[in-house]
């Protein structure tokens, strides 16, 4: 009961400061929706596209996101009476974790609006298996921003660094995203071979990462 | 006893922010701790909340160990820092039931608000507060967790007389239900009257422990001002 009420604490506080000051929200909105401008302008606004161009854009505005997901805490100097409540501080990465995968879901639901706008595909006949899909790889996402927002708490130049460190990371994500939402959109098998990917690393880096960042935290 | 450390030492790379501290405090006291700009109270007040770990040392709460049962010790501890830690961009009352959240108590942010002569500002967000306010509501913060250690570094940094007596009515809370308080200043007047004991740290060292009715004022004149 004590870890669901410091988790949800946790999310509920996380939410409200982006809902009142609407900053992460806004740049990574502009983002994505900028990557998917310009690619459907390079490429070509073809439905065949856009599952890539989807999960491109939702990893970089993801990454933009997530390296500011600890801001409240460094700017405010917060930071260490978080750290100084009594208790596990995985329930701090439960509650950074549900915020995070909460705004991507936002994001998400926005790209897919404009995606099916743009580029003239139905979405709508395959919304709740598209929007699974999509969940499956933001939890993936949020696991290991989460992670690594904290890791670079300390770095001075973390927006610059964290691209490089998490985009690598996130490959399987991105690959299981787009091969994943392609097979849902036309159709085709092999999808599941792509769902097991994104449900093994989930899986994998939700059982890894809260233990890690406890770690990460000790003296941060 | 209350706090209890035995060769207490924190390095920062290779400067020695505090060296070799042994102190003991009984339950029910009260530890004034005055020293110049790097004399290391702050370094010794961030090791007892357990925001540091010592490089050397030992030193517990309450007999719990300030490493090996650290969240025992955060379960019994309130510490108010230089910085207030809240959130700007929450109100007040929002900020304590956060507090009250992950600290695992009661949401009982109305009260503490009204301890502190902030009830009329409970729905003001943060940022619009003065420093002196933000110093308050981190009072409110530590009355809310009802420690049984309170740690205060800066004590009455920002605070007018009226903030003053609410520093002493929370000490004289804490203590009266047998629990300590640690407080850093470099406004020794306005603490000595709370204090038990005295401590003098100088670029890391204890240069004094004594009762605090022993100590002169030219004494902690010179402690605070590092002259010793």
């Amino acid at each position: 009961m004590t870890a669901w009420r410091r988790a949800a604490a946790l999310a509920r506080k996380d939410l409200l400061l982006e809902w009142r000051g609407r900053e992460t929200i806004t740049a990574m909105a502009g983002l994505a929706l900028l990557v998917v401008l310009l690619l459907g302008f390079v490429l070509g606004a073809e439905a065949a596209r856009a599952p890539a161009i989807l999960w491109v854009a939702l990893l970089l505005a993801a990454t933009l996101g997530v390296s500011r997901w600890t801001q409240a805490e460094v700017e405010q100097q917060a930071l260490e009476t978080l750290l100084l409540y009594p208790g596990s501080r995985e329930h701090i990465y439960w509650g950074k974790w549900g915020a995070l995968t909460l705004l991507l879901t936002v994001l998400l639901g926005l790209l897919l609006a404009a995606i099916g706008l743009l580029f003239n595909v139905d979405l709508w006949a395959r919304f709740p298996l598209l929007l699974g899909a999509g969940l499956l790889g933001i939890a993936g996402l949020s696991a290991v921003g989460t992670l690594f927002a904290a890791l670079l708490i300390p770095v001075r130049g973390r927006e610059l660094l964290m691209p490089l460190l998490l985009l690598p990371v996130e490959l399987p994500v991105l690959l299981g995203g787009v091969r994943l939402t392609e097979a849902i959109l036309t159709g085709s098998p092999g999808g599941g071979l792509w769902l097991g990917v994104l449900a093994v690393f989930d899986i994998l880096f939700l059982l890894v990462a809260p233990v890690l960042y406890t770690v990460v935290l000790e003296e941060a | 006893m209350g706090l209890r450390t035995e060769g207490l030492s924190r390095r920062f790379y290779l400067q020695d922010a505090l060296r070799d501290v042994t102190l003991t405090l009984p339950a029910g006291s009260v530890m004034l701790v005055v020293g110049p700009n790097g004399a290391g109270k702050t370094t010794l007040l961030r090791i007892l909340a357990t925001a540091l770990r010592p490089t050397a040392g030992r030193a517990s709460v309450f007999g719990h160990d300030l490493v090996r049962a650290a969240d025992r010790v955060r379960q019994i501890t309130a510490f108010v820092g230089t910085a207030h830690g809240m959130y700007e961009g929450l109100t007040a009352a929002e900020n304590l039931a956060f507090a009250a959240a992950m600290s695992g108590r009661p949401d009982r942010s109305a009260d503490a608000l009204a301890r502190v002569g902030l009830a009329a500002a409970a729905g003001a967000r943060v940022r619009t507060f003065s420093h002196g306010m933000k110093r308050r509501l981190a009072l409110a913060r530590a009355w809310l967790l009802a420690p049984q250690m309170l740690l205060l570094d800066d004590a009455f940094s920002g605070l007018d007389a009226d903030g003053a007596r609410l520093v002493d009515a929370l000490v004289g809370e804490v203590t009266s239900a047998g629990g300590c308080a640690v407080l850093a200043t470099h406004q020794w007047e306005r603490g000595l009257h709370l204090a038990h004991v005295v401590v003098g740290l100088c670029r890391g060292r204890l240069v004094e422990v004594s009762a605090a009715a022993q100590v002169s004022a030219p004494r902690l004149s010179a402690l605070a001002g590092g002259w010793i």
